[in-house]
Protein backbone atom coordinates (compact mmCIF):
# COMPACT_ATOMS: atom_id res chain seq x y z
CA UNK A 1 0.00 0.00 0.00
CA UNK A 2 1.34 3.72 -0.59
CA UNK A 3 2.89 4.96 2.18
CA UNK A 4 0.97 8.17 2.00
CA UNK A 5 -2.12 7.00 1.85
CA UNK A 6 -1.53 4.45 5.01
CA UNK A 7 -0.26 7.36 6.68
CA UNK A 8 -3.67 9.41 5.90
CA UNK A 9 -5.62 6.18 6.81
CA UNK A 10 -3.91 5.60 10.23
CA UNK A 11 -4.59 9.52 11.17
CA UNK A 12 -7.87 9.48 10.39
CA UNK A 13 -7.70 6.12 12.48
CA UNK A 14 -6.21 7.70 15.76
CA UNK A 15 -9.50 10.94 15.26
CA UNK A 16 -12.22 8.33 14.94
CA UNK A 17 -10.75 6.66 17.82
CA UNK A 18 -10.34 9.16 20.10
CA UNK A 19 -14.45 10.37 19.05
CA UNK A 20 -15.20 6.88 19.95
CA UNK A 21 -13.39 6.88 23.26
CA UNK A 22 -14.97 10.07 23.87
CA UNK A 23 -18.84 9.18 22.59
CA UNK A 24 -18.38 5.58 24.54
CA UNK A 25 -17.07 7.53 28.29
CA UNK A 26 -19.94 9.87 27.79
CA UNK A 27 -22.72 7.77 26.90
CA UNK A 28 -21.45 4.59 29.00
CA UNK A 29 -19.66 4.97 32.40
CA UNK A 30 -20.37 8.37 32.83
CA UNK A 31 -23.75 9.14 31.30
CA UNK A 32 -25.64 11.99 32.06
CA UNK A 33 -22.78 13.35 33.85
CA UNK A 34 -20.80 16.39 32.86
CA UNK A 35 -19.07 15.05 29.93
CA UNK A 36 -21.73 15.61 27.09
CA UNK A 37 -21.64 13.14 23.86
CA UNK A 38 -19.79 13.90 20.88
CA UNK A 39 -23.24 13.69 19.16
CA UNK A 40 -24.67 16.89 21.59
CA UNK A 41 -21.68 18.86 21.36
CA UNK A 42 -21.73 18.67 17.50
CA UNK A 43 -25.67 19.32 17.33
CA UNK A 44 -24.51 22.18 19.60
CA UNK A 45 -22.30 23.74 17.59
CA UNK A 46 -24.45 23.52 14.69
CA UNK A 47 -26.32 25.41 16.57
CA UNK A 48 -24.14 28.19 17.64
CA UNK A 49 -23.50 28.22 13.78
CA UNK A 50 -26.50 29.48 13.24
CA UNK A 51 -26.62 31.68 16.12
CA UNK A 52 -26.15 35.48 15.94
CA UNK A 53 -25.26 35.67 19.57
CA UNK A 54 -22.05 33.41 18.45
CA UNK A 55 -21.22 35.51 15.19
CA UNK A 56 -20.90 38.96 17.53
CA UNK A 57 -18.56 37.26 20.59
CA UNK A 58 -17.06 35.43 18.04
CA UNK A 59 -16.54 39.25 16.16
CA UNK A 60 -15.37 40.91 19.56
CA UNK A 61 -12.83 38.42 20.00
CA UNK A 62 -11.26 38.59 17.17
CA UNK A 63 -11.34 42.69 16.95
CA UNK A 64 -10.07 43.17 20.47
CA UNK A 65 -7.10 40.51 19.72
CA UNK A 66 -6.23 41.99 16.64
CA UNK A 67 -6.41 45.62 17.19
CA UNK A 68 -4.16 44.73 20.76
CA UNK A 69 -2.11 42.94 18.52
CA UNK A 70 -1.78 45.84 16.03
CA UNK A 71 -1.59 48.51 18.83
CA UNK A 72 1.55 46.19 20.54
CA UNK A 73 3.30 45.92 17.02
CA UNK A 74 3.16 49.64 16.68
CA UNK A 75 4.44 50.46 19.85
CA UNK A 76 6.84 47.71 20.50
CA UNK A 77 8.69 48.56 17.41
CA UNK A 78 8.82 52.09 17.81
CA UNK A 79 9.77 51.64 21.06
CA UNK A 80 12.44 48.88 20.63
CA UNK A 81 14.09 50.84 17.83
CA UNK A 82 14.14 53.98 19.97
CA UNK A 83 15.48 51.83 23.04
CA UNK A 84 18.00 50.28 20.70
CA UNK A 85 19.24 52.99 19.05
CA UNK A 86 20.83 54.58 22.06
CA UNK A 87 23.33 52.62 24.42
CA UNK A 88 22.55 54.39 27.59
CA UNK A 89 18.87 53.83 27.23
CA UNK A 90 19.30 50.45 26.17
CA UNK A 91 21.24 49.76 29.51
CA UNK A 92 18.79 51.99 31.42
CA UNK A 93 15.80 48.99 30.53
CA UNK A 94 17.33 46.69 30.35
CA UNK A 95 16.60 45.26 33.87
CA UNK A 96 12.98 46.98 33.51
CA UNK A 97 12.00 44.75 30.68
CA UNK A 98 13.75 41.70 31.81
CA UNK A 99 11.62 41.78 35.27
CA UNK A 100 8.48 42.57 33.35
CA UNK A 101 8.96 39.52 30.03
CA UNK A 102 8.18 37.17 32.02
CA UNK A 103 5.47 38.39 34.04
CA UNK A 104 2.05 37.18 32.47
CA UNK A 105 -0.68 39.41 31.78
CA UNK A 106 -3.25 37.62 33.95
CA UNK A 107 -0.95 38.49 36.97
CA UNK A 108 -2.40 42.06 36.64
CA UNK A 109 -5.26 41.22 35.43
CA UNK A 110 -7.33 42.18 38.71
CA UNK A 111 -5.79 45.90 38.43
CA UNK A 112 -6.78 46.02 35.17
CA UNK A 113 -10.55 45.11 35.81
CA UNK A 114 -11.07 46.97 38.65
CA UNK A 115 -9.80 49.83 36.73
CA UNK A 116 -11.83 49.49 33.11
CA UNK A 117 -14.61 47.07 34.48
CA UNK A 118 -15.66 43.98 32.43
CA UNK A 119 -15.16 45.88 29.36
CA UNK A 120 -13.71 45.84 25.61
CA UNK A 121 -10.95 48.18 26.44
CA UNK A 122 -10.06 45.81 29.61
CA UNK A 123 -9.53 43.26 27.56
CA UNK A 124 -8.02 45.55 24.87
CA UNK A 125 -5.23 46.72 27.02
CA UNK A 126 -4.50 43.07 28.64
CA UNK A 127 -3.60 41.94 25.07
CA UNK A 128 -1.64 45.30 24.83
CA UNK A 129 -0.03 44.70 27.54
CA UNK A 130 1.12 41.10 27.26
CA UNK A 131 2.16 41.51 23.26
CA UNK A 132 4.22 44.43 23.55
CA UNK A 133 6.59 43.76 25.71
CA UNK A 134 7.76 40.45 23.99
CA UNK A 135 8.09 42.72 20.65
CA UNK A 136 10.12 45.52 22.40
CA UNK A 137 12.71 43.18 23.66
CA UNK A 138 13.20 40.87 20.16
CA UNK A 139 13.03 44.49 18.43
CA UNK A 140 15.71 45.55 20.80
CA UNK A 141 18.02 42.80 19.83
CA UNK A 142 17.66 42.98 16.21
CA UNK A 143 18.33 46.78 16.10
CA UNK A 144 21.07 45.56 18.44
CA UNK A 145 22.47 42.71 16.13
CA UNK A 146 22.57 45.35 13.05
CA UNK A 147 26.11 44.06 10.94
CA UNK A 148 28.41 46.61 12.07
CA UNK A 149 30.30 46.61 9.09
CA UNK A 150 27.19 47.75 7.15
CA UNK A 151 26.46 50.23 9.51
CA UNK A 152 29.67 51.66 8.99
CA UNK A 153 29.75 51.48 5.37
CA UNK A 154 26.37 53.36 5.07
CA UNK A 155 27.96 55.63 7.30
CA UNK A 156 30.89 56.38 5.10
CA UNK A 157 28.55 56.70 1.71
CA UNK A 158 27.20 59.54 3.78
CA UNK A 159 23.80 58.24 4.06
CA UNK A 160 21.65 60.58 7.23
CA UNK A 161 19.95 58.78 10.18
CA UNK A 162 16.64 58.00 8.76
CA UNK A 163 18.02 57.06 6.05
CA UNK A 164 20.35 54.39 7.71
CA UNK A 165 17.65 53.77 10.15
CA UNK A 166 14.81 52.78 7.12
CA UNK A 167 17.65 51.02 4.92
CA UNK A 168 20.11 48.86 7.56
CA UNK A 169 18.96 48.48 11.10
CA UNK A 170 14.88 47.72 10.49
CA UNK A 171 15.37 45.33 7.56
CA UNK A 172 18.15 43.92 9.78
CA UNK A 173 15.87 43.55 12.72
CA UNK A 174 12.69 42.39 10.82
CA UNK A 175 13.42 38.62 11.56
CA UNK A 176 14.14 39.26 15.07
CA UNK A 177 10.01 41.38 14.70
CA UNK A 178 8.65 38.64 13.09
CA UNK A 179 9.57 36.24 15.50
CA UNK A 180 7.53 37.82 18.17
CA UNK A 181 4.56 38.52 16.27
CA UNK A 182 4.46 34.83 15.33
CA UNK A 183 4.85 34.41 18.81
CA UNK A 184 2.47 37.33 19.60
CA UNK A 185 -0.24 36.98 17.49
CA UNK A 186 -1.83 33.21 19.31
CA UNK A 187 -0.91 34.62 22.74
CA UNK A 188 -3.08 37.98 21.71
CA UNK A 189 -6.00 35.41 20.80
CA UNK A 190 -5.29 33.73 24.36
CA UNK A 191 -5.39 36.88 26.62
CA UNK A 192 -9.00 37.70 24.99
CA UNK A 193 -9.98 34.14 25.74
CA UNK A 194 -8.14 35.06 29.39
CA UNK A 195 -9.94 38.70 29.94
CA UNK A 196 -13.13 37.32 29.17
CA UNK A 197 -13.15 34.10 31.09
CA UNK A 198 -11.64 35.55 34.20
CA UNK A 199 -12.43 39.63 33.84
CA UNK A 200 -16.09 39.61 32.06
CA UNK A 201 -14.92 41.10 28.79
CA UNK A 202 -16.97 41.00 25.82
CA UNK A 203 -16.35 37.92 23.26
CA UNK A 204 -16.23 34.04 23.50
CA UNK A 205 -14.09 33.71 26.80
CA UNK A 206 -17.46 35.25 28.55
CA UNK A 207 -19.38 32.64 26.45
CA UNK A 208 -17.27 30.02 27.78
CA UNK A 209 -17.80 31.20 31.64
CA UNK A 210 -21.52 31.50 31.00
CA UNK A 211 -21.64 27.85 29.57
CA UNK A 212 -19.92 26.59 32.23
CA UNK A 213 -21.15 28.68 35.03
CA UNK A 214 -24.93 27.63 33.93
CA UNK A 215 -23.87 24.34 33.52
CA UNK A 216 -24.41 24.21 29.84
CA UNK A 217 -22.06 21.52 28.84
CA UNK A 218 -22.29 20.77 25.07
CA UNK A 219 -22.14 24.70 24.57
CA UNK A 220 -19.38 24.63 27.03
CA UNK A 221 -17.45 21.81 24.35
CA UNK A 222 -18.35 23.55 21.52
CA UNK A 223 -16.65 26.81 22.45
CA UNK A 224 -13.89 25.21 23.22
CA UNK A 225 -13.84 23.33 19.89
CA UNK A 226 -14.32 26.66 17.96
CA UNK A 227 -11.29 28.15 20.36
CA UNK A 228 -9.22 25.01 19.06
CA UNK A 229 -9.83 25.41 15.43
CA UNK A 230 -9.79 29.55 15.76
CA UNK A 231 -6.36 29.35 17.66
CA UNK A 232 -5.26 26.48 14.97
CA UNK A 233 -6.18 29.28 12.46
CA UNK A 234 -4.27 32.05 14.04
CA UNK A 235 -1.26 30.13 14.26
CA UNK A 236 -1.51 28.65 10.35
CA UNK A 237 -1.96 32.73 9.82
CA UNK A 238 0.82 33.78 11.90
CA UNK A 239 3.46 31.41 10.43
CA UNK A 240 2.03 31.93 6.73
CA UNK A 241 2.25 35.70 6.86
CA UNK A 242 5.85 35.42 8.70
CA UNK A 243 7.38 33.66 5.87
CA UNK A 244 5.64 35.58 3.24
CA UNK A 245 6.67 38.86 4.23
CA UNK A 246 10.10 37.90 4.88
CA UNK A 247 11.11 35.42 2.53
CA UNK A 248 13.82 38.01 1.46
CA UNK A 249 15.80 37.98 4.39
CA UNK A 250 18.99 35.63 4.58
CA UNK A 251 17.39 33.49 7.04
CA UNK A 252 14.45 32.52 5.35
CA UNK A 253 15.90 31.88 2.38
CA UNK A 254 15.55 27.60 1.48
CA UNK A 255 19.01 26.55 1.92
CA UNK A 256 19.46 23.72 -0.71
CA UNK A 257 20.23 20.28 0.41
CA UNK A 258 21.11 17.51 -1.85
CA UNK B 1 36.06 51.28 30.62
CA UNK B 2 34.86 54.56 32.08
CA UNK B 3 31.77 54.27 29.74
CA UNK B 4 31.45 50.30 30.67
CA UNK B 5 31.17 51.68 34.22
CA UNK B 6 28.13 54.30 33.19
CA UNK B 7 25.86 51.91 32.15
CA UNK B 8 26.30 49.14 34.36
CA UNK B 9 25.28 52.65 36.98
CA UNK B 10 22.29 53.27 34.63
CA UNK B 11 20.99 49.35 34.46
CA UNK B 12 21.34 49.07 38.15
CA UNK B 13 20.21 53.19 38.72
CA UNK B 14 17.17 52.79 37.01
CA UNK B 15 15.00 50.24 38.26
CA UNK B 16 15.72 51.58 41.87
CA UNK B 17 14.58 55.17 40.43
CA UNK B 18 11.77 53.66 39.21
CA UNK B 19 10.50 52.22 42.09
CA UNK B 20 12.08 55.36 44.19
CA UNK B 21 9.59 57.25 42.09
CA UNK B 22 6.48 54.94 42.71
CA UNK B 23 7.34 55.43 46.80
CA UNK B 24 7.46 59.07 46.52
CA UNK B 25 4.10 59.80 43.50
CA UNK B 26 2.14 57.20 45.70
CA UNK B 27 3.03 58.66 49.15
CA UNK B 28 0.01 60.63 49.17
CA UNK B 29 -2.50 59.13 46.88
CA UNK B 30 -6.02 58.85 48.30
CA UNK B 31 -6.68 57.36 44.46
CA UNK B 32 -8.20 54.00 45.13
CA UNK B 33 -6.92 52.18 42.40
CA UNK B 34 -3.53 53.06 43.12
CA UNK B 35 -2.43 53.18 47.10
CA UNK B 36 0.24 54.12 48.56
CA UNK B 37 3.84 51.86 48.01
CA UNK B 38 4.57 52.27 52.04
CA UNK B 39 0.91 50.57 52.21
CA UNK B 40 1.22 47.69 49.52
CA UNK B 41 4.35 46.57 51.01
CA UNK B 42 2.64 46.51 54.50
CA UNK B 43 -0.64 44.90 53.24
CA UNK B 44 2.62 42.48 51.39
CA UNK B 45 4.27 41.72 54.46
CA UNK B 46 1.04 40.83 57.02
CA UNK B 47 -0.49 38.91 54.09
CA UNK B 48 2.21 36.72 52.51
CA UNK B 49 4.99 36.55 55.60
CA UNK B 50 4.14 34.38 57.03
CA UNK B 51 0.27 34.19 57.79
CA UNK B 52 -0.94 33.18 53.95
CA UNK B 53 2.45 31.53 53.76
CA UNK B 54 1.52 28.06 54.09
CA UNK B 55 -2.10 27.78 53.29
CA UNK B 56 -2.13 29.65 50.24
CA UNK B 57 1.44 30.77 49.00
CA UNK B 58 3.19 27.02 49.35
CA UNK B 59 -0.40 25.74 47.94
CA UNK B 60 0.29 27.27 44.54
CA UNK B 61 3.75 26.61 44.21
CA UNK B 62 3.37 23.30 44.51
CA UNK B 63 0.66 22.68 42.39
CA UNK B 64 2.88 24.42 39.91
CA UNK B 65 6.10 22.85 40.55
CA UNK B 66 4.32 19.45 40.52
CA UNK B 67 2.26 19.97 38.05
CA UNK B 68 5.22 21.58 35.84
CA UNK B 69 7.65 18.54 36.60
CA UNK B 70 4.56 15.80 35.99
CA UNK B 71 4.15 17.90 32.25
CA UNK B 72 7.54 17.55 31.42
CA UNK B 73 8.13 14.34 32.28
CA UNK B 74 5.14 13.14 30.53
CA UNK B 75 6.17 15.54 27.29
CA UNK B 76 9.37 14.62 26.60
CA UNK B 77 8.26 10.94 27.08
CA UNK B 78 5.27 11.01 25.16
CA UNK B 79 7.44 13.44 22.58
CA UNK B 80 9.83 10.71 21.97
CA UNK B 81 7.52 7.72 21.54
CA UNK B 82 5.64 10.30 18.98
CA UNK B 83 8.78 11.01 17.06
CA UNK B 84 10.42 7.72 16.72
CA UNK B 85 7.44 5.54 15.96
CA UNK B 86 5.65 6.02 13.10
CA UNK B 87 2.09 4.62 13.35
CA UNK B 88 1.91 6.71 16.60
CA UNK B 89 2.85 9.85 15.28
CA UNK B 90 0.48 9.29 12.04
CA UNK B 91 -2.23 8.51 14.63
CA UNK B 92 -1.77 11.21 16.81
CA UNK B 93 -0.29 14.38 14.95
CA UNK B 94 -3.51 15.54 14.32
CA UNK B 95 -4.90 15.50 17.76
CA UNK B 96 -1.83 17.25 19.22
CA UNK B 97 -2.28 19.72 16.62
CA UNK B 98 -5.48 20.40 17.71
CA UNK B 99 -5.19 20.59 21.67
CA UNK B 100 -2.16 23.02 20.97
CA UNK B 101 -4.78 25.32 19.33
CA UNK B 102 -6.81 25.68 22.62
CA UNK B 103 -6.14 28.36 24.70
CA UNK B 104 -4.64 26.28 27.75
CA UNK B 105 -6.70 28.63 30.14
CA UNK B 106 -9.96 27.65 28.29
CA UNK B 107 -9.42 24.17 29.60
CA UNK B 108 -10.19 24.68 33.21
CA UNK B 109 -13.62 25.25 32.97
CA UNK B 110 -14.33 21.60 31.71
CA UNK B 111 -12.15 20.32 34.44
CA UNK B 112 -13.94 22.20 36.86
CA UNK B 113 -17.01 20.51 35.39
CA UNK B 114 -15.55 17.13 35.56
CA UNK B 115 -13.47 16.99 38.59
CA UNK B 116 -14.95 20.04 40.81
CA UNK B 117 -13.35 22.84 42.37
CA UNK B 118 -10.27 20.57 44.47
CA UNK B 119 -6.78 20.69 44.21
CA UNK B 120 -6.59 17.71 41.81
CA UNK B 121 -8.78 20.26 39.82
CA UNK B 122 -5.26 22.72 39.58
CA UNK B 123 -3.15 19.84 39.15
CA UNK B 124 -4.81 17.84 36.23
CA UNK B 125 -5.31 21.62 34.68
CA UNK B 126 -1.83 22.65 34.83
CA UNK B 127 -0.40 18.81 33.82
CA UNK B 128 -2.25 18.89 30.63
CA UNK B 129 -2.10 22.44 29.61
CA UNK B 130 1.94 22.60 30.00
CA UNK B 131 2.16 19.08 28.26
CA UNK B 132 2.03 20.38 24.79
CA UNK B 133 4.64 22.83 24.38
CA UNK B 134 7.25 20.18 25.59
CA UNK B 135 5.66 17.44 23.83
CA UNK B 136 5.85 19.44 20.41
CA UNK B 137 9.10 20.70 20.80
CA UNK B 138 10.28 17.49 21.83
CA UNK B 139 8.97 15.93 18.55
CA UNK B 140 10.16 18.75 16.68
CA UNK B 141 13.57 18.21 17.96
CA UNK B 142 13.83 14.76 17.31
CA UNK B 143 12.67 15.08 14.01
CA UNK B 144 15.49 17.54 12.79
CA UNK B 145 18.25 15.62 14.56
CA UNK B 146 21.02 15.92 11.85
CA UNK B 147 20.59 12.39 9.95
CA UNK B 148 24.33 11.60 9.54
CA UNK B 149 24.35 11.49 13.47
CA UNK B 150 21.81 8.76 13.25
CA UNK B 151 24.29 6.85 10.53
CA UNK B 152 26.91 7.59 12.85
CA UNK B 153 25.38 5.76 15.91
CA UNK B 154 23.98 2.99 13.51
CA UNK B 155 27.83 2.80 12.64
CA UNK B 156 28.93 2.54 16.30
CA UNK B 157 26.14 -0.31 16.78
CA UNK B 158 24.96 1.99 19.71
CA UNK B 159 22.02 -0.21 21.53
CA UNK B 160 18.44 1.41 21.71
CA UNK B 161 18.97 3.04 25.02
CA UNK B 162 22.51 4.45 24.11
CA UNK B 163 20.90 5.85 21.11
CA UNK B 164 18.08 7.67 22.79
CA UNK B 165 20.68 8.64 25.92
CA UNK B 166 23.87 9.65 24.14
CA UNK B 167 22.61 10.64 20.98
CA UNK B 168 18.60 12.01 20.64
CA UNK B 169 18.40 13.64 24.44
CA UNK B 170 21.60 15.68 23.90
CA UNK B 171 21.14 16.69 19.86
CA UNK B 172 17.33 17.66 20.85
CA UNK B 173 17.71 19.14 24.32
CA UNK B 174 18.50 23.04 23.03
CA UNK B 175 14.41 22.34 21.09
CA UNK B 176 13.61 20.16 24.43
CA UNK B 177 14.47 22.84 26.62
CA UNK B 178 13.08 26.09 24.94
CA UNK B 179 9.47 23.76 25.19
CA UNK B 180 10.11 23.54 28.40
CA UNK B 181 10.53 27.12 29.41
CA UNK B 182 6.87 27.74 27.19
CA UNK B 183 5.31 24.89 29.58
CA UNK B 184 6.80 26.15 32.37
CA UNK B 185 5.07 30.09 31.90
CA UNK B 186 1.40 28.14 30.67
CA UNK B 187 2.11 26.45 33.85
CA UNK B 188 2.44 29.65 35.82
CA UNK B 189 -1.05 31.20 34.23
CA UNK B 190 -3.03 28.12 34.36
CA UNK B 191 -2.27 28.06 37.95
CA UNK B 192 -3.10 31.71 38.36
CA UNK B 193 -6.37 31.10 36.20
CA UNK B 194 -7.00 27.56 38.17
CA UNK B 195 -7.39 29.48 41.23
CA UNK B 196 -9.10 32.60 40.11
CA UNK B 197 -12.03 30.57 38.62
CA UNK B 198 -13.70 29.51 41.87
CA UNK B 199 -11.04 28.26 44.27
CA UNK B 200 -11.07 29.63 47.62
CA UNK B 201 -7.26 29.10 48.46
CA UNK B 202 -4.22 29.68 46.70
CA UNK B 203 -2.31 33.30 45.49
CA UNK B 204 -4.45 33.68 42.63
CA UNK B 205 -7.80 33.14 44.18
CA UNK B 206 -6.93 35.84 47.23
CA UNK B 207 -5.84 37.82 44.60
CA UNK B 208 -8.76 38.09 43.11
CA UNK B 209 -11.42 38.27 46.13
CA UNK B 210 -9.11 41.41 47.30
CA UNK B 211 -9.89 42.69 44.39
CA UNK B 212 -13.70 41.79 44.28
CA UNK B 213 -13.65 43.21 47.66
CA UNK B 214 -12.51 46.54 46.86
CA UNK B 215 -8.62 45.97 48.99
CA UNK B 216 -6.84 47.37 46.48
CA UNK B 217 -3.74 47.56 48.73
CA UNK B 218 -3.84 43.68 49.59
CA UNK B 219 -4.63 42.87 45.45
CA UNK B 220 -1.62 44.71 44.83
CA UNK B 221 0.32 42.82 47.68
CA UNK B 222 -0.62 39.78 45.37
CA UNK B 223 0.06 41.10 42.28
CA UNK B 224 3.35 41.99 43.42
CA UNK B 225 3.46 38.19 44.97
CA UNK B 226 2.89 36.62 41.48
CA UNK B 227 5.14 38.99 39.64
CA UNK B 228 7.98 37.79 41.74
CA UNK B 229 7.50 34.12 41.54
CA UNK B 230 7.27 34.45 37.28
CA UNK B 231 10.12 35.96 37.48
CA UNK B 232 11.93 34.08 39.65
CA UNK B 233 10.51 30.91 38.49
CA UNK B 234 11.87 32.34 34.93
CA UNK B 235 15.34 32.96 36.27
CA UNK B 236 15.56 29.57 37.81
CA UNK B 237 14.98 28.02 34.45
CA UNK B 238 17.29 30.11 32.53
CA UNK B 239 20.10 29.22 35.42
CA UNK B 240 19.50 25.26 35.37
CA UNK B 241 19.13 25.04 31.39
CA UNK B 242 22.43 27.55 30.88
CA UNK B 243 23.84 24.71 33.68
CA UNK B 244 22.60 21.89 31.78
CA UNK B 245 23.68 23.03 27.62
CA UNK B 246 26.48 24.77 28.93
CA UNK B 247 28.12 22.93 26.26
CA UNK B 248 25.89 24.24 23.34
CA UNK B 249 25.85 27.75 24.34
CA UNK B 250 29.43 27.62 24.04
CA UNK B 251 29.34 26.44 20.96
CA UNK B 252 26.65 28.73 19.85
CA UNK B 253 29.37 31.51 21.73
CA UNK B 254 32.41 30.20 19.15
CA UNK B 255 29.77 29.77 15.96
CA UNK B 256 28.87 33.18 16.26
CA UNK B 257 32.11 35.22 16.92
Amino acid sequence: MNRNLRQLLVSAGGIAAALALWQFIATGPMAGGPLPPVSATLAELAGLLADGGFWTALADTLVIALAGLAAAAVAGVVLGVLIGSFEPVRYATLAVLEFLKPIPPIVILPLVVLVFGPTTEMSWFLVFFGCVLPIIVQTVAGVHDADPVTLDTARSYGLGRTEILARVTLPSAMPFIGTAMRVSAPAALVITVVAGLLGGGPGLGRSIYQAQAGGDYPTLYAYVVVLGLLGLAFQGASQLAERRLLHWHASYREVLTP
Amino acid sequence: MNRKLINWGLGIGTPLLLVAAWWAVSQNSTNTFFPPLATILERFQALWLFDHFGSDVLLSLRNLALGYALATVIGVGLGFVTALVPVVRWALDPLIHFFRGIPPVALVPIFISLIGFGIEMRLVSIILAALFPTLIATVDGIRSVDPSLKDVSAVYRLTRTEKLAQVYLPAAGPQIAAGMQVSLQVAFIVMIASEMLGASQGIGAMTLLAQQSFMTSDMWAGILLLGVIGFGANMLFELAKNKVLAWYVGSRRLAKS
